[in-house]
């Protein structure tokens, strides 16, 4: 049965662009967007993706959407080859790329639904009524005859999403569907995307925020520098980094031998640095319950401006870890 | 299992293309008026300049003019719009759409041609308020049909430019400095056997040129143009814009495949 297969199946994914600059002296760059990705994603979830800027999370959504060949490896999606059935896979796939552009800002959102309907082939008999129930769904009632040119940011984002899955997608693609938006509309959002799952839509959404996908994502990947790093649930990659306690230490910098001194402290397995403003700060991450506040103060006793904290390890910091072990 | 998908259709995408191109010319119509300019100084520096040769160049002037609006109509519009589409960042959720692109340029192209129309129609019609009457045309029936002729042979032209505005940002820049070319070179502002003879075997390569030339045959009696005669232009025109359309339909498909290995498709 063809559902049994996994929603995206990538091997081997690797993407490279070529660009030249210039007109007439042309500078060639090559970006290597992607090194080898192995991934699988089950149906019937919302699967998130993180990575920083440049991380290759927007590459990685064209490719899984036919809108951008890979340069080696294979992509399945819903079982089926992403360049070679990228016909098959078009009218069953919703993508999203968000932001301020991908919509005619001339005609009103419900014109811009019934043109991308017709592309699509929804039928005829069903379109105003299904244009009318998303638009009701993502709360534009009262702006869906309004130019688009009119719509905030947030607005857009809605009436992308309701493009988006227009078509009764059985995979959508949202890249960073809440990236610029305020708390109030980011979080109905979440809230639509949410909603999208318990009609048995597969969700494939990259985000920089870590709370976000905490709250959306089952299971996470996180991909620095066109690998994926980690691909786990939430819980699971708390535990990978090593300590579930955190030391903050802020001053005016520190040697090299203050920073050996922190890192031979018994239960420490990491220590990463970080600039903030004038200050330095250390963040300590603390296998065990050994290693206390008053120890690392003992062992900095130059820095009247010392101050050390003690907090729970998140998800970002799990994040920064792993994407810090990749150099960025 | 999902149910199987919505069914797209290639004359439901062309009617939904042809639909938003006019929604969006009348958001925005003003855009007709400089685009009208030209032709029209032009059809009144020829109406002066030949109104002492006889009636039949006041049909030459027309027809100039208004090929020349028709023809940059169709050549922008069609080029433009996918130049658009690249601005917009719409190029990638239609290109991610089922129906294939060339159905939705060839949408924009009919009303490109169609609003290309009504330019012509208003330099006709300063036309006639200048001269005082209407032109002489020997044949109109066949003036009309030829007419309609000459507007697919445009549109084949407006879907190859299509292409490529789809194949790479720099289309409008090439564009920019062709248009001037173009409308020398198809014979829309004077015959093309006064221009040297080099251009002539350029200028035979845009099916718009035989279709012109066809007119004046038609329209002009005693002109000289192109050796071959009317039929000879007739036949050119039908082989040239089949030749267009046929390349255009088997570029696109190799286009888009371009553009998702290059992945530029929103780079504008
Ligand atoms: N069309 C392109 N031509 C050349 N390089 C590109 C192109 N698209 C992406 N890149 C490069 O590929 C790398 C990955 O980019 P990508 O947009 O996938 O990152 P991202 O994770 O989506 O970043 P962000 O969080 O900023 O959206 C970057 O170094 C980028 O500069
Ligand atoms: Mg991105």
């Amino acid at each position: 049965m063809l559902s049994e297969t996994p929603a995206i199946d990538i091997r081997g994914l690797t993407r490279v662009f070529e660009s030249r600059k210039g007109f007439l002296f042309r500078e060639a760059t090559r970006t290597e967007a992607l090194r080898g990705i192995d991934l699988t994603v089950e149906r019937g979830a919302i699967f998130g993706l993180l990575g920083p800027n440049g991380a290759g999370k927007t590459t990685l959504t064209k490719i899984l959407s036919t809108l951008l060949l890979p340069s080696t490896g294979t992509a399945m999606v819903l079982g089926h080859n992403v360049v070679r059935e990228a016909d098959w896979l078009r009218p069953r796939m919703g993508l999203v790329l968000g932001g301020e552009r991908g919509l005619y800002n001339r005609v009103s959102g419900r014109e811009n639904l019934r043109y991308f309907a017709d592309l699509y082939g929804v039928p005829l008999a069903e379109r105003e009524r299904r244009i009318a129930e998303l638009i009701s769904r993502v709360d534009l009632d009262w702006a869906a005859d309004r130019r688009v040119e009119e719509y905030s940011r947030g607005m857009k984002q809605k009436l992308h999403i309701a493009r988006g899955i227009l078509h009764r997608p059985e995979i959508l693609f949202l890249d960073e569907p809440t990236i610029g938006l305020d708390p109030k509309s980011a979080r109905e959002i979440r809230k639509l995307v949410r909603s999208l799952v318990a009609d048995g839509v597969t969700i494939f959404l990259t985000t920089h925020y870590m709370f976000e996908a905490e709250e959306l994502c089952p299971e996470i990947a996180i991909l620095s520098k066109g690998r994926i790093v980690a691909r786990d649930t939430v819980a699971a990659l708390r535990q990978l980094v090593g300590g579930d306690r955190t030391l903050e230490a802020e001053a005016y910098g520190f040697d090299d031998r203050e920073v050996e001194a922190l890192r031979a402290l018994p239960g420490v397995s990491k220590i990463l640095s970080e600039e903030f403003g004038p200050a330095l700060r250390l963040t300590l991450r603390v296998r065990t319950g050994e290693t206390q506040p008053e120890d690392v103060r003992a062992l900095l006793p130059n820095h009247p401006e010392l101050s050390v904290r003690e907090r729970r390890t998140s998800l970002e910091d799990v994040y920064l870890d792993l994407v810090e072990e990749e150099g960025h | 299992m999902a149910a199987a998908p919505a069914q797209y259709s290639r004359g439901r995408s062309t009617v939904a293309a042809f639909r938003l191109s006019v929604l969006q010319f009348l958001a925005d119509p003003q855009w007709l008026v400089p685009s009208m300019i030209a032709p029209v100084i032009f059809a009144l520096v020829s109406f002066e300049l030949f109104r002492v040769a006889g009636p039949y160049f006041l049909t030459y002037a027309i027809l100039g003019a208004g090929m020349m609006s028709m023809w940059g109509q169709t050549l922008y519009g069609s080029g433009w719009a996918t130049g658009q589409d690249r601005e917009f960042g719409t190029l990638e959720p239609t290109i991610q759409a089922p129906t294939p692109y060339l159905y939705v340029v060839l949408g924009r192209v009919l009303w490109n041609v169609l609003s290309g129309l009504i330019g012509g129609l208003i330099v006709y019609l300063v036309i006639l308020v200048v001269a005082g009457g209407p032109p002489t045309v020997t044949d109109p029936l066949g003036f009309a049909l030829l007419f309609v002729f000459i507007m697919v042979t445009l549109a084949s032209v407006g879907v190859v430019f299509a292409a490529f505005y789809v194949y790479t940002r720099y289309a409008g820049f090439i564009q920019n400095i062709g248009e001037f070319a173009f409308y020398i070179g198809t014979g829309c502002m004077f015959p093309v056997v006064l221009l040297p003879f080099f251009t002539n075997p350029i200028s035979l390569l845009f099916p718009p040129t035989w279709g012109l030339d066809a007119l004046r045959y038609l329209s002009i009696p005693g002109y000289r143009g192109f050796e071959w005669g009317f039929w000879g232009d007739l036949l050119g025109a039908v082989a040239t814009t089949t030749a267009y359309l046929g390349f255009a339909g088997m570029v696109f498909y190799r286009v888009e495949r371009h553009v998702l290995e290059e992945g530029n498709l929103s780079e504008y």
